[in-house]
């Protein structure tokens, strides 16, 4: 008894604080006027606030059935992902701010891989899960499966091109990435477990698993977003002079 | 038919499983670079003198003479197909080494070009914002290059017989090199002036 009592309360700590977290997050944003940097990050965040109300109200109230909730999750849930992809594309925006060729090239490769692992998605989606019975809602967490492969996909590409390229990440953009990319490769993990096992242990268990990385997420988010930028670093090894030969001799190699 | 059908239909519930581990493996295996990506980069410095030893030190002749056509065509006239395949994978692969260093020199540089766009001196600044664009090409031109090496490792024979535009690449890749390294040398006199 006190088990399942411990469960519960773990279970509606994990899931209503990372709403008051972000609640605190919108506003960090608001405040240091990042909304305008990261519109569509502001919208996510709201959006999430916004559809917690009622899906906290209908998990609380006694006459509706799981299927009812199952149907307003679902319905939540496809804008939730369309928005998220959307912060992918501000971020990657954000990454290749400095440089002109980079917005040009790096996107469009970017884009390549996107259509590598739209394909992908859409293979390991339909064949990952046991249960394959045309159900609008089980259609909608196969879409969020395949979205999660490819949104996982996208952050690990730009976190990886930035190493590569040697591309220096402002630090909101960072946190952004950085929270999105755990939050949708757990995302991604119990999703697929989900459909394979579906027993009440398990799903109570995944439950806590998602609300856990949400908290962690939301953490990661504020925790950035509060924690002024890094000075950048120091050139007074390097004069001028130097930097510009150096140009100079770059410039005569990618001419060639 | 309809056995078809179910030996079909078994086949595929046999791989569901398998298809969600994968599905939990790409998301741990993200998981674990997120976590060391975010790791590095609270330690991330710029190593400008790293930057500059890595570009001096490339032999760009030994790199020309690597990927060098005629040298290729002598060696193919003059020795056993199996011998040219093996000379010919340790070539392709010392050439995609030397790549692969002036991509991650390029990458140094870039960093160090996007430190002087951060300066207070506009002149600085402006040259920062150059050096950072070429940087970033050279590293996408080595990147190419790499691509190519690494098909002339794999393929030795097909690589230099059906697809010729490669050579060309080889040699476009060499040319770089061959800047790259007059830039190292100036580097050095340009070192050697400062300290006189």
């Amino acid at each position: 008894m006190l088990l399942l009592n411990w469960h519960k309360v773990l279970f509606y700590f994990l899931w209503i604080s990372p709403h008051m977290l972000l609640v605190v997050l919108a506003v960090v944003l608001y405040r240091r006027r990042l909304y305008r940097e990261f519109p569509c990050f502001f919208a996510y965040v709201l959006y999430e606030i916004a559809e917690f109300i009622p899906l906290l109200t209908l998990y609380s109230i006694e006459g509706v059935i799981g299927k009812q909730y199952e149907y307003v999750f679902s319905a939540t849930l496809i804008l939730s992902v369309a928005l998220r992809f959307g912060v992918i594309d501000e971020i990657s925006r954000d990454l290749f701010r400095e440089s002109q060729f980079l917005k040009v090239a790096a996107r469009r490769l970017l884009k390549c891989v996107a259509g590598l692992l739209l394909i992908m998605g859409l293979v390991l989606a339909v064949y990952a899960p046991g249960n394959n019975s045309v159900r609008w809602h089980i259609g909608v967490s196969v879409v969020n499966r395949g979205a999660a492969i490819v949104q996982c996909g996208l952050l690990l590409s730009l976190l990886l091109s930035s190493r590569f390229l040697g591309l220096s990440w402002r630090r909101p953009a960072f946190g952004i990435a950085l929270g999105l990319g755990i939050l949708t490769s757990v995302d991604l993990a119990t999703s697929a477990v989900r459909a394979e096992f579906a027993g009440a242990a398990t799903r109570e268990f995944l439950n806590l698993l998602v609300t856990g990385a949400a908290f962690v997420c939301v953490s990661i988010w504020i925790g950035y977003l509060l924690v002024p930028e890094l000075k950048p670093a120091s050139l007074a090894v390097v004069s001028g002079d130097e930097v510009e030969t150096w140009n100079k001799e770059l410039q005569h190699l990618v001419r060639h | 038919m309809e056995q078809g059908a179910s030996t079909l239909g078994q086949a595929l519930i046999g791989r569901v499983p398998i298809a969600t581990w994968t599905l939990v493996a790409i998301a741990f295996f993200a998981l674990g670079i997120l976590v060391y990506v975010a790791l590095r980069n609270r330690t991330r410095r710029i190593d400008v003198e790293k930057a500059v030893q890595a570009f001096r030190s490339l032999d760009i002749e030994a790199f020309k003479n690597l990927v060098d056509s005629n040298e290729e065509a002598f060696l193919r006239d003059n020795l056993s197909p199996r011998k040219f395949r093996e000379i010919k994978r340790q070539r392709a692969w010392t050439a995609f080494l030397y790549a692969w260093e002036a991509g991650r020199a390029a990458t140094a540089l870039a960093k160090v070009g996007q430190a002087a766009q951060r300066s207070s001196d506009p002149e600085t600044a402006a040259s920062g914002l150059q050096l950072a664009e070429n940087a970033f090409r050279l590293r996408l031109q080595t990147m190419r290059a790499c691509l190519y090496l690494l098909t002339g490792i794999l393929l030795p024979e097909l690589h230099s017989r059906s697809i010729p535009p490669l050579v060309d690449q080889y040699e476009r890749a060499a040319e770089t090199l061959v800047r790259l390294g007059r830039f190292a040398y100036g580097g050095s006199e340009l070192g050697r002036s400062k300290g006189a």
